[in-house]
């Protein structure tokens, strides 16, 4: 029956093509209005009371914007200050290469990545058309001159040939959409030559020219040298990607992201002073040992006819490791980092049997071993060596950056907790779900706020003698372990999203409990709470602004109450706050923006 | 088998362990700084000052936190109900087919959904800030509506001395109101025939409500009947209290533990009771038993502070009782502007929204709108065409396959991510510390910096806010069930 | 059927056309379904035969031609809408019972709101209706509970309870497992025996050719044949139709 059906189908779609071709209704702006806007009496009230309302709305808000005595030499003056409060001008040059290995990886990841989406004409047009009509609202709704509306009109008009070229000449032509990006950028760029964007100094109520000389100061050279390693990077990554196997040049590239965030601030911004008499004779020997030692259990481990006896020794490793963790309390010194490697390599071993397999997936284990080994003991080396960049403050980083700092910092450390809370809330194990649904509950029901004076206050109560941490780790450690309770329920959505059959066509494969988890659950329930997870990193971004209250330099306070407070800007809280509401509305909309795409990308990968 | 039990008891005891740990540190290092845990701050004058609320010189600590939940819960009140009527506005706009109302929604949305709402409340506070200055005789409309950067007075009505026996009338009168509609409504339902059910409840009611007015003195009596309910109920002893506690959380475990287990059974039988289950029974008659403890051991404070507030609460509504009193209801006034310093400032009548308030207000209705909308449409979209087609088919008009097919349908998906932000706007509120509203972390932080007590007012605010949050997903989880589709 | 008795006409089309977008669904339909007539509309998916029916009750607007239903004209006047709508009854291919109410509930609901009759009657005929359809004893559950076959009938009844003039089927059984098909088709032809007007949309050819007193075959949005079963089954004249009868049978 159902292949006849298909057959007819095939009839039917046959002989359409030989029809007369379909009569089109009428279609233009009028009947539009009509439909769109006065379709019934209610709806042209509607239309009328919303046209009001828009009016209103744009009016005011761009007479605001553009009204004489607004102060936006507030923000102008200041972009440094809100964006790395007082990292010291003679070192700025480490924030430029700190963002230019951000741009770096950015130009690999698309060429890596293939980012090769394309933009019609069409789409285009409608583009050119919307930033006419943007231009437009701004002439008629702004106070300007009557000279800058005729230049206001003129590139108006411009655009809206472009965009009607684009539509109704070459619709079907198709530009790549990275193209679109970095010409934009490129435009952006290249305007800061032309137009003075930021004035960078303002003495006794007077404007002052950008100082030449250091990079600090002017921000036109460093944004082309950005765009350029971008655009080199891109090239590089085009080059090299069918040369390496595109698993390793993903997983290589995905490590450097994570590693993006204590590569720039540990080493780069805070630039330590290292002692390399202290290096080779402590830091050298502790990793090579546990290199060495860790390789050799590792390997025992994971080797096939291990068994039961690997999980014993594994989880006997984990309780010891635990207690030696624990014996600092009770006056046994040991260098921390010896503790931390202790831990890492006990949980690295009760993961050997999910990997225990032929010699090459086991050689492949112990390089992955040594590898987390060096980085880790690398970065608890620079975080150990104090810093040579002379800031005020105890925190070298303040405004955006740091914003920037404890939003990514959180969500590298909420991701981990989170996913082993959703494991536990989830799994088989009573007690597990008891202490995981007890903790996210108890997350939950909390404000935020309330956990943030906890850590800020409280938190150095709790800990040992001698240990101290710093007001911005205490508000990581907090934002983290407060994110950690969301992100878990969001993934535990995923995870109960998964068909009892996955699990059970896995037990018929043989596959262990853990395997499961790792290979055939996690993937599956990640991919399917991306939009969630990507509203809790929106989420966790805009509460940064929460630092301001317990009292940190973040970029709210610098806009609120630095800026806002000093003498020559006295009353400019409100161009401040717009600003800094501007910033977080970009970042934020353009994440949505993309989760969106990313969405209709992985639903089309289902199919 | 054996390593899961084993790994879990591991577990459990490291966790155990670790926070006992902590507390251990945290006991010696409070020690070593001279500050010992008590709760004696609760009951001393603070010496504090509030901005605003029901007491504004508190004469104890205790008495200053109530004022911050007080006003934590009148701006979570009036937020809930301005954002669910907003954001539901809102929501339906942006499914609207009207262009230029579709678009104004999706803005208002996108721009408000992606800005930190504490950047929004202080920007609000801000443009409060540049109102016009408060003096006498500022207007728009003077003695009536008055807007300026101090705040926003508007005219009150509020309950008066007669008010609580004018209140009985009413009570009865929404009593008969409601049997009236409903004997109207299955009169319509058996005839057919329109029988203005609704007009005649709330006639009823309006009709006791302006008897009230005239017959209330005679109410009075009810008076001396409360204050003997509280005799009564102060003179129960403390121990009878802690029996009845104990024997309502035994009888609500065993309640739990039927329920659970009729959910197991089968046609054949009990089904075997996985660990899983076992764990959960013994864990619910653990719980019992915990409660009685703390009911009998750790905190037998509680049944006196029971018997006591209870007591307290009939001898107050026996004093606002007298027999014959003759007093109105309700009264009304206006706002007011006074001055007994350098400067004028509102006086104590009329309804005055403070800065703070305001500010606060605005804040958490305009942001927690938007993500209602985003709700309210999801909910809307979610129920199939086909059902709104089927409800066309069989000639139900669009308001009425709404209200009788869309609406419930959607209420089911729309609910429980509107307990979420009914959640998060309460939550939301903390954020007055920022502009100084003193809401119950304001205060508690006010009352910590003056204590030192920062541990035990952290405590209390968690155990708030987690008890505001179980009571809303209580009312959300009960219409839920109430919403719930049977299927199959 | 004798065809002697003068019949009214039931509904009537005139030239009706219908795009969505660039794509022409129905291409000038004109056809007249008179009362007490069963018309089965055949043709291959994507035919139009949905469109047509659905634009018979105004679930999709036509631009162009005019369908009179009952001497009514469809305009865009709401209350004509109305008061046409609740004149025809409509059997969906998806059921679209309202899940949240129960079996009687989702019969009454119309009778109540728009029939404006007393529940007590209108719950007696919900239930005759049930009794009709062969299920009495479902009632008091929800639709989730029924079987596909079950929640088809309790859809017909359901648009029979506002006592239609005309009642539409838009493939009512092609989401049914085979076995519940029969179940379904047999209420349908008891229905037709009763001499209610019915436009059926199917691939049932059986049933077809059994109840219908005329049988219209669409292609491409088009009348290309319509005819008694007889004819239509023995001796179609067109090609296009006698192709697809090659393959269907």
């Amino acid at each position: 029956m159902d292949e006849k059906r298909e057959q007819l189908d095939w009839v039917a779609a046959a002989e359409v093509e030989g029809e007369k071709p379909p009569e089109v209704p009428p279609h233009g702006p009028v009947v539009w209005a009509r439909e769109n806007l006065f379709s019934s009496v209610g709806s042209g009230i509607l239309t009328v009371a919303g046209l009001i309302v828009a009016l209103g709305f744009f009016k005011g808000m761009l007479g605001y914007i553009f009204g004489a005595d607004r102060k936006w030499d507030a923000v102008a003056t200041n972009l440094r200050l809100y964006f790395t409060q007082a990292y010291p001008e003679d070192q700025y040059v480490r924030v430029w290469v700190a963002v230019g290995v951000a741009m770096a990886l950015a130009g690999l990841s698309a060429a890596i990545w293939r980012a090769n989406g394309r933009i019609t004409g069409y789409k285009l047009g409608g583009g050119s058309f919307g930033l006419a009509g943007g231009l437009l609202t701004l002439l008629l709704l702004s106070p300007f001159s009557w000279r800058a509306r005729l230049i206001y009109l003129l590139v108006a008009l411009v655009f809206i040939g472009i965009g009607q070229y684009l539509r109704s000449v070459r619709p079907k032509l198709e530009v790549p959409a990275l193209g679109v990006i970095v010409g934009t950028l490129a435009v952006l760029v290249g305007s800061l030559w032309v137009v003075p964007y930021g004035k960078h100094t303002f003495v006794d109520g007077q404007v002052q020219p950008p100082r030449p000389g250091t990079v600090a100061m002017t921000t036109k050279l460093p944004w082309t040298v950005m765009l350029l390693v971008m655009i080199v990077a891109y090239f590089v990554g085009k080059a090299v990607r069918d040369k390496v196997s595109p698993g390793l040049a993903k997983g290589l590239l995905s490590a450097g992201w994570m590693l993006l965030l204590p590569i720039d601030y540990f080493v780069i911004l805070r630039d330590p002073a290292l002692d390399y008499g202290q290096v080779f004779r402590v830091d050298v020997p502790i990793f090579l040992a546990f290199a060495v030692a860790g390789s050799a259990i590792l390997w025992w481990l994971s080797s096939p006819h291990r068994g039961e006896i690997g999980r014993v020794v594994a989880g006997a490793m984990v309780i010891g490791a635990g207690v030696f963790w624990l014996a600092a309390a009770f006056g046994l010194s040991v260098r921390q980092i010896v503790r931390i490697d202790l831990v890492m390599l006990a949980v690295v071993a009760l993961a050997a049997p999910t990997f225990a397999g032929e010699k090459a997936i086991r050689r492949k284990f112990i390089i992955g071993w040594v590898v987390i080994l060096a980085l880790v003991n690398y970065l608890a080396m620079m975080v150990n060596t104090p810093s040579t960049v002379d800031v005020p403050g105890s925190f070298p980083l303040g405004g955006f950056s740091l914003t920037l700092l404890v939003a990514s910092a959180t969500l590298m450390m909420s991701f981990p907790i989170g996913l082993i809370l959703a494991l536990g809330r989830t799994s088989k194990m009573p007690i597990f779900r008891l202490l995981s649904t007890t903790y996210i509950e108890v997350i939950r029901g909390v404000p935020l706020i309330t956990i943030l004076i906890f850590f800020k206050i409280i938190l150095n109560l709790f800990l040992p003698d001698g240990m101290v941490l710093g007001n911005e780790m205490a508000a990581i450690l907090g934002y983290s372990l407060f994110s950690a309770a969301y992100l878990a329920e969001n993934v535990r959505g995923g995870l109960q999203s998964i068909r009892k059959g996955q699990y059970e066509a896995a037990a018929a494969l043989g596959m262990s409990t853990p395997q499961t988890t790792s290979f055939i659950v996690l993937p599956q329930a990640l991919r399917a709470v991306v939009p969630p997870l990507v509203s809790g990193v929106i989420a966790t971004f805009k509460e940064t602004s929460l630092l301001f209250i317990i009292g940190l330099f973040d970029f709210l306070r610098i806009g609120y109450v630095v800026v806002g407070g000093q003498t020559a800007f006295v009353g400019s809280q409100r161009e401040n706050l717009l600003f800094v509401a501007f910033i977080y509305w970009i970042i934020t909309f353009s994440i949505s923006r993309s989760s969106v795409q990313l969405e209709k990308k992985l639903g089309l990968g289902e199919r | 088998m054996v390593i899961k039990w084993i790994s879990q008891v591991v577990v459990l005891i490291l966790v155990v362990v670790g926070l006992a740990f902590f507390a251990a540190q945290a006991g010696s290092n409070l020690r070593a700084k001279n500050i010992d845990t008590s709760w004696r701050f609760l009951s001393v004058n603070p010496g504090i000052q509030l901005g605003e609320g029901i007491d504004v010189n508190p004469e104890t600590g205790a008495r200053a936190l109530w004022v911050g939940m007080v006003n934590t819960i009148r701006v979570s009140v009036v937020g809930l109900i301005l954002a669910t009527i907003l954001g539901t506005i809102i929501g339906v706009a942006r499914l609207s087919k009207n262009w230029i109302v579709n678009k104004l929604s999706t803005t208002y949305i996108e721009i408000i959904r992606n800005v930190p709402l504490l950047v929004q409340i202080l920007f609000w506070a801000a443009v409060i800030s540049n109102w016009p200055e408060l003096t006498h005789g500022a207007g728009p409309i003077d003695g009536w509506l008055i807007i300026t950067n101090k705040g926003i007075g508007l005219p009150r009505i509020f309950p008066s001395i007669g008010f609580y026996q004018w209140m009985v009338v009413v009570i009865v009168g929404a009593y008969v109101g409601r049997r009236v509609y409903n004997k109207r409504e299955t009169e319509r339902e058996e005839t057919g025939r329109e029988t203005h059910a609704l007009v005649s409840g709330l006639g009823v009611v309006l009709a006791f409500a302006a008897v009230g007015l005239l017959i209330h003195p005679v109410f009075g009596f009810l008076g001396p009947v409360f204050t003997a309910i509280g005799d009564f109920v102060g003179g129960i002893p403390v121990f009878v209290v802690q029996l009845l506690l104990s024997a309502a959380m035994v009888a609500a475990a065993a309640l739990w533990i039927k329920r659970f287990l009729d959910n197991l059974r089968t046609p054949a039988g009990l089904a075997k009771l996985t660990d899983d289950d076992i764990f959960r029974i013994v864990f619910a008659g653990f719980a019992a038993l915990m409660g009685i403890v703390l009911v009998f051991i750790v905190w037998p404070g509680l049944s006196a502070w029971l018997i006591h507030s209870s007591r307290d609460f009939f001898h107050f509504l026996g004093d606002k009782f007298e027999w014959l009193r003759t007093g109105r209801p309700l009264d009304a006034e206006r706002p007011a502007i006074t001055q007994t310093g350098r400067f004028p400032n509102f006086s104590s009548s009329g309804l005055v929204i403070t800065k703070a308030f305001g500010a606060l207000l605005f804040g958490v209705v305009l942001y927690t709108a938007a993500f209602i909308a985003e709700i309210v449409r999801a909910g809307i979209l979610a129920v199939p065409k086909g059902q709104t087609e089927a409800a066309g088919a069989l000639g139900l008009s669009r308001g009425l396959a709404l209200r009788k097919v869309v609406l419930p349908q959607a209420m089911r998906v729309i609910l429980p991510p509107m307990g979420n932000q009914y959640l998060n706007l309460v939550k939301n509120t903390s954020l007055a510390i920022a502009v100084g509203f003193a809401d119950l972390v304001q205060v508690g932080q006010t009352l910590y910096n003056q204590t030192g007590r920062t541990l035990e007012v952290v405590a209390i605010w968690m155990g708030f806010y987690l008890a505001m949050s179980l009571l809303i997903s209580v009312i959300v989880n009960f219409f839920n069930v109430r919403l719930r589709i049977v299927e199959r | 059927m004798t065809g002697l008795e003068s019949r009214a006409d039931m509904i009537v089309c005139q030239g009706v056309k219908k795009w969505f977008g660039d794509f022409q669904a129905l291409r000038g339909i004109d056809m007249t379904v008179e009362e007490r007539e069963v018309v089965v509309v055949l043709g291959p998916s994507g035919s139009g035969k949905s469109t047509l029916i659905r634009c018979i009750n105004r679930l999709e607007v036509h631009q162009e031609g005019r369908i009179f239903v009952d001497g009514i004209e469809l305009t865009n006047d709401l209350r004509n809408i109305e008061k046409i709508r609740s004149e025809v009854g409509m059997v969906f291919q998806q059921f679209n019972l309202f899940p949240h109410l129960t079996i009687m509930d989702n019969i009454t609901l119309a009778p109540i709101w728009v029939r404006k009759k007393p529940r007590a009657e209108a719950e007696a005929l919900a239930m005759e209706l049930l009794e009709r359809v062969g299920i009495p004893e479902q009632v008091d559950k929800y639709p989730g509970q029924l079987s596909g076959g079950q929640q088809q009938r309790v859809a017909i009844a359901r648009a029979l309870a506002m006592e239609p003039r005309v009642m539409l089927f838009d493939e009512p059984t092609s989401a049914l497992d085979p076995e519940m098909i029969k179940e379904v088709l047999d209420v349908m032809k008891e229905l037709a025996r009763t001499g209610m007007t019915m436009i059926v949309v199917t691939h049932e050819m059986g049933f077809a050719r059994e109840v219908a007193d005329r049988i219209i075959f669409m292609e491409s949005g088009e009348i290309v044949e319509e005819g008694t079963p007889e004819h239509f089954f023995t001796n179609p004249t067109e090609d296009r139709t006698k192709l697809f009868l090659s393959q269907i049978l």
